[in-house]
């Protein structure tokens, strides 16, 4: 606090050497802190790594290195839990794609509409679907699952089928492919319809590989949404062997008698962490733009 | 003249093309959104007042019932409390953590891509993945109790009642606290990029002549920065709010539909979820649905007047 005051007043002094030093000080302090910070949001990820190559009664000690050293609990995690990881990871993989390949056809053709065709009533629909941010998600729970279960979707694949469909395109899908197609310029788009090209032959060959950047928005946000996504796969897949990892993750701790057995839990957590991480790697510019932009996330 | 007049049918053949090409391009999304978004909203306000069976449907219409079983329900009260307890601190820790994260990640500093990432990275993870972690590390053999018994910490512990093997979620008196530290800690990257976005907004010029005229940087922040983010200021606590009061997730994967430990746990939409499956009670579902939905409307619009009038967004 002192040192603080100090470094303040002698900066105002301007030419004292004194201010100087004051600063860097204060700098290294908050570099310091800083990095402090960004350790803390790392380490529980690195002690999950660590844990998972423990033993049970080695994963409560506080210990960096496991002693011993083993890959039992994934090992266990790929070969004794039922439904398997693998089981696990080939759901959450297919819902993920469906639902991200579905929000991209009907998210870019009614942003496409939204954006460019003139029609009677698009006003009115489109602040429709902007309207529904505003509903609950949770409040469609009792209408949508006496629906389906009505049609026979809270059974079997059906179950899949559920989610789909509820997940299959969102508002803010259309509201990116919407914003983005905005932005490209109407010239391209009238020397197409010049040489004759129809409304979908427009939207195909000129609009559509001139919005990569918003489809690969759309990509990573609805991909990382649904394979995260854990409300609707919670209510509508009941079949062990339906579930996604998140869903699964929590079976087994709740109902599967793995309560503490932490080491094959962690093995889990990073199966079904990683694929996002890469994602997240490779792409950080999209996630930080698809959040920043959409600004809806529960 | 007779090009005009020649050019109009053509003029409105096109425009009937473009109308029916929109039309068909929207048709789908509209289905999804009347249905499932709107007609859903309408059915759950129309199942609210009745008895109804999953399977036969309507049975008896019971009118404000089950409105009035859950004004009475205590564990219903629970929730609420539970709901909007975490909705009042939760929303303004997680605002006070992504802006002070945001205000020193927009500094001319070394790394600041870097630290960026850093401090979003929790929030990509799953909610389950993420829950399942901090429960082994708040567990009575965790991580956190292990190394605040290593740093020596445990007298402070002790004194505040908690022993040195406390099961933080485990406990019913610090379970909900502990998603809240949980949730501050996933949640604050995502809130400072909604400052950073916001505070992009403000030009140097008005940073520099405050400069002229002497103000330190506290000062500079807490005259200039901190009311210009007033339009900031009121995204993200609407965001968080609604946000908050849908906390389902962490309840659940913590202590299942029944709000363990001892319904310190429930939250609105947990019960929500408990009527409908644990309770087998649809009607009753729908009305807890529609005091959420009430409940929600409510607290935003509280916002709006604690922010003022809508800002342009």
């Amino acid at each position: 606090m002192t040192a603080a005051t100090a470094a303040a007043s002698a900066a105002k002094a301007e030419v004292a050497p004194v201010g100087d030093r004051g600063r860097g000080w204060r700098r290294k302090l908050a570099y310091a802190l800083l990095i402090a910070y960004a350790l803390l949001m790392f380490v529980p990820f690195a002690w999950t790594v660590i844990t998972s190559f423990k033993t049970l009664p080695d994963s409560v000690r506080l210990t960096i290195i496991p002693e011993p050293f083993t890959t039992a609990a994934w090992e266990y995690a790929f070969t004794n839990l039922t439904p398997s990881v693998v089981v696990l990871f080939a759901n959450s993989l297919f819902l993920a794609t469906v639902v991200t390949l579905t929000n991209l056809v009907l998210g870019s053709l009614a942003g496409y509409a939204f954006a460019r065709l003139r029609f009677p009533g698009r006003e009115i629909m489109f602040l429709l679907v902007l309207a529904t941010l505003m509903i609950p998600d949770q409040l469609r729970l009792v209408p949508v699952y006496i629906l389906f279960n009505g049609i026979g979707l809270t059974r079997g694949l059906g179950e899949y089928v559920a989610v789909i469909l509820v997940l299959a395109v969102s508002a803010t899908s259309i509201f990116l492919m919407r914003q983005y197609f905005l932005t490209i310029p109407r010239d391209l788009e009238e020397a197409a319809r010049i040489d004759g090209a129809g409304f979908f032959t427009t939207f195909w060959r000129v609009m559509l590989p001139l919005a990569t950047p918003a489809l690969a928005a759309v990509t990573i946000l609805q991909f990382q949404g649904t394979w995260n996504g854990f409300f609707w796969p919670v209510v509508f897949l009941k079949e062990t062997s339906h579930l996604t990892l998140p869903v699964g993750l929590t079976f087994f701790r709740l109902s599967g008698g793995f309560g503490t057995n932490w080491p094959p839990l962690m093995a889990t957590v990073v199966i079904a962490t990683v694929p996002i991480l890469i994602l997240y790697l490779f792409f950080q510019r999209y996630f930080v733009e698809g959040i920043a932009a959409s600004g809806v996330k529960g | 003249m007779t090009g005009v007049a020649a050019a109009k049918p053509a003029a409105r053949i096109n425009a009937r093309k473009e109308a029916l090409a929109g039309y068909s391009l929207i048709i789908v999304p509209m289905i999804f959104f009347l249905v499932l978004q709107i007609g859903s909203l309408l059915l759950a306000a129309f199942i609210s007042v009745w008895d109804w069976h999953v399977v036969r449907g309507p049975v008896e219409f019971v009118a404000l019932d089950n409105f009035a079983r859950m004004f009475s329900d205590p564990i219903f009260h629970q929730a609420a409390r539970n709901t909007v307890y975490y909705a009042l601190v939760w929303v303004p820790l997680t605002m006070a953590v992504g802006l002070s994260l945001a205000v020193v990640v927009n500094q001319k500093i070394r790394g600041q891509t870097f630290f960026r990432a850093a401090f979003y990275f929790p929030a990509i993870a799953s909610s389950a993945a993420i829950t399942t972690l901090w429960l082994f590390l708040v567990s009575d053999q965790g991580l956190f109790n292990d190394l605040r018994g290593a740093l020596g910490l445990n007298p402070i512990f002790q004194f505040l009642g908690f022993g040195p093997n406390h099961d933080w979620i485990g406990d019913y008196r610090t379970a909900l606290n502990a998603i809240i530290v949980l949730n501050v800690w996933t949640t604050s990257g995502t809130f400072m990029l909604f400052y950073l976005a916001s505070l992009q907004s403000i030009s140097n010029e008005v940073y520099e002549a405050a400069a002229i005229d002497g103000a330190t940087a506290w000062k500079a922040f807490r005259h200039i920065t901190f009311p210009l983010l007033r339009p900031g200021h009121f995204f993200v606590a609407t965001v968080g709010l609604i946000g908050a009061l849908q906390l389902f997730d962490q309840s659940y994967i913590a202590g299942g539909a029944s709000g363990a430990p001892a319904n310190a746990l429930m939250t609105i939409v947990l019960y929500l979820y408990n009527a409908l499956f644990i309770q087998i009670l649809p009607g009753y579902a729908a009305a807890v649905g529609i005091a959420l939905f009430v409940i929600i409307l409510g607290g935003t619009l509280i916002q709006r007047r604690i922010f003022g009038s809508t800002p342009a967004w």
